[in-house]
């Protein structure tokens, strides 16, 4: 199977092309929205957070954006992953390719733009003034990757499931919503009452955002025990989703 | 047989499908109208076992609904059998839909690696197969602009250079020829039969027959799930076109009901219905002639074609008169003439022999014709009136529209415009 999907590396490529050029397609401003809607939700979510429901968090702004932009890219593969398979239905009716391709092209199209966005990222990281260790820097992309695997993980579950069950769709958007208030992004993971902790711990998402906090908001080198973390749940993930789209993808073109 | 010169292997193989009486797929639907879900199964492909030799060119055939385009579509892996395996060996292209995955803002160029890629190509592959593709498609041009700016002609003509130049050793095409224009029927027409003198395996779904003839060497004919028969194309159509004609007599005979039991009571059979006459005389076979002289129903706009029939005399038939009438598919009597009409010498048939109607120039425009003849003797009394005898499908190498093409040029009285024709 994987041997097959690599052999559709070039599906792969133009698909994510052709998401990323036609995203923001007929906008005035365009491919600049990938810089501006991450900016827009940080100053909403600074002023709630910070200016109405104060906290204590010493640069509110960066401990909210640097856990953001990654848990952007893990709601889009959510939700929008779900009915990514959905939209190509013609694709799917009419033609043989390994079905996998799809949420893959879909979850790597998010993440490119995920890393687009880190181009802000950046620029706000430096703006605040906070250095980073550089060998907290060179961790960086296997954060990514993690969440990267966790995300195709999420994506093939409900891309497969929503074909069967379309009301999955809606049901995620409520899903993710709750998912972002049970991932310590707003806060930090120590307002969360002890004996409730255990549970940030089992969502995934959690200890993700506190390795990219750890390079770009503390400016040290994630703890070995996150990263594994992490990285353990990412694949129990992966697995997950490859076995449930191997089971339902055979009737893809019966249902939709 | 050894294992490695078959392409395609089908054992066995069951698929149905589950009908909804009314489907619902939400939540809301499954819950409260679970009643509504009820289904049955219907057996589309019943146990069907057939084994494809690399190089043969095979077409399936059947009515509506018989199960030929899901047998194809279980060979391309869309959908997977119930029961039973289909094995394909070999890098597999299907023309099942054209253009998959086009994007109307890219350029023709970018399209082409996005569809490309959508058949498993790799871009080194497509580098290597792109001037073939641009040039056959003819759009050299246009080849940079994007493809909302095409034609319909264009875009056909784009996507099929693509799936065509996949160069699979399986290819699988669904009623494709149907598309384009004539003229690019044509060209992709003889492209297939390029690709089958390379020695690749095609299967084809048509319902175009005379395609099929023309193409592969094998025909298996489909019925209700099951392979009613399956060998060379001269022996599956008559068998197949013989059923047609009966189911379609039976539900004309249903619509009309009553009315036509009671006639069917005085013993003439089916045949009734497209045929009548006292049987004095009977036309025995019909066959429609190419300007090459071949025996092809498919004719060019303006060429030269010919019907010819032999007849059977078993009456003397006096003041004989043969006709014809041709009839566009819906139903408009695009031309009939008989032989007084036409102001021959009076005539008597006493013995069998044959008859070519020849067409100089064959003025019907692109579509399908049918074609009755007719024997009758003094004024209109019917010795064998054959309605439907045979068919003509024609096709146009220009866009003009109408019934018929009529002759013309174009004179402009300006000096200066004297070279437009």
């Amino acid at each position: 199977m994987f041997k097959e999907i690599y052999n559709y590396r070039q599906m792969i490529f133009s698909m994510v092309r052709k998401d990323l050029r036609g995203r923001y397609k007929g906008s005035v401003l365009g491919f600049l929205w990938t810089f501006i809607n991450p900016l827009l939700q940080l100053i909403v979510y600074n002023m709630v957070f910070s200016i109405i429901l104060r906290n204590n968090i010493e640069k509110f702004y960066l401990y909210l954006f640097v856990a953001l932009i990654p848990w952007i890219f893990f709601s889009a593969s959510l939700t929008g992953g779900s009915v990514s398979i959905i939209s190509q239905k013609d694709l799917v009716k009419k033609i043989y390719f390994p079905r996998e391709v799809i949420p893959i092209s879909y979850v790597t199209s998010s993440f490119v733009n995920m890393l687009l966005s880190f181009v802000v990222v950046v620029a706000v990281v430096l703006f605040s003034g906070v250095r980073p260790d550089p060998l907290g820097i060179l961790c960086l992309p296997v954060i990514m990757l993690v969440e990267y695997v966790l995300c195709l993980g999420m994506a093939m579950i409900t891309s497969a499931v929503t074909v069967y069950f379309r009301d999955l769709e809606h049901i995620l958007g409520i899903i993710s919503m709750a998912w972002m208030y049970l991932t310590p992004i707003v806060y930090s993971e120590d307002m969360c009452p002890e004996r409730y902790r255990v549970f940030l711990h089992i969502n995934p998402m959690t200890s993700i955002v506190a390795g990219y906090r750890d390079v770009l908001y503390w400016g040290t080198v994630p703890k070995l025990s996150t990263l594994g973390e992490a990285a353990l749940l990412g694949v129990v993930f992966l697995a997950i989703g490859c076995l449930v789209f191997g089971r339902l993808k055979k009737h893809f073109a019966e249902e939709l | 047989m050894s294992s490695d010169s078959v392409a395609i292997s089908v054992k066995n193989v069951t698929k149905q499908f589950k009908v909804f009486f009314d489907k619902g797929s939400s939540l809301k639907e499954k819950v409260l109208f679970r009643k509504r879900n009820r289904y049955e199964n219907r057996v589309v492909l019943d146990d069907i076992s057939l084994e494809i030799t690399k190089g043969e060119a095979v077409g399936l055939v059947g009515h509506n609904g018989c199960g030929k385009s899901t047998l194809l579509k279980l060979m391309t892996r869309i959908l997977y059998p119930d029961k039973g395996t289909i094995e394909v060996n070999g890098r597999v292209s299907s023309l099942l839909e054209l253009g998959a995955g086009f994007h109307p803002d890219m350029s023709g160029r970018e399209n082409i690696y996005t569809n490309a890629s959508i058949f498993g190509l790799t871009k080194k592959e497509i580098d290597e197969r792109l001037d073939d593709i641009i040039a056959f498609s003819e759009l050299e041009e246009f080849i940079d602009n994007p493809v909302r700016t095409y034609s319909s002609g264009m875009y056909m003509r784009l996507a099929f250079s693509v799936a065509i130049n996949v160069d699979a050793d399986v290819l699988l095409v669904d009623e494709i020829l149907a598309v384009g224009d004539a003229n690019f029927q044509a060209k992709c027409f003889a492209k297939m039969q390029e690709i089958k003198a390379r020695g690749t395996t095609i299967v084809i779904v048509s319902h175009s027959l005379s395609q099929i003839e023309q193409i592969c060497d094998r025909s298996i004919w489909i019925h209700d799930g099951k392979i009613q028969m399956d060998g060379i194309p001269r022996d599956v159509h008559p068998a197949y076109m013989d059923l047609m004609g009966k189911m379609r007599k039976a539900q004309l005979a249903k619509e009309r009901g009553e009315e036509l039991e009671e006639d069917d009571d005085s013993g003439k059979d089916e045949e009734a219905k497209t045929r009548w006459g006292n049987g004095d005389a009977r036309i025995t076979r019909v066959a429609v002639i190419d300007e090459n002289g071949k025996e092809n129903n498919v004719i060019r706009v303006g060429a030269a074609c010919s019907v010819r029939l032999d007849y059977e005399v078993k009456n003397k038939v006096t003041d004989a008169v043969f006709g014809i009438g041709i009839f566009r598919a819906d139903g408009l009597n695009v031309y009939g003439s008989n032989t007084r009409i036409d102001g021959c010498r009076v005539f008597d048939i006493n013995e069998s022999g044959s008859l070519s109607i020849e067409i100089p120039v064959t003025a019907m425009l692109a579509g399908r014709y049918t074609v009755d003849l007719a024997i009758e003797s003094g004024h209109g009394l019917p010795v064998d009136y054959w309605k439907g005898a045979c068919e003509i499908e024609t096709y146009s190498n220009n866009g003009d529209v109408g019934a018929c093409r009529i002759g013309h040029e174009w004179h402009f009285s300006d000096p200066a415009l004297k070279d437009i024709r």
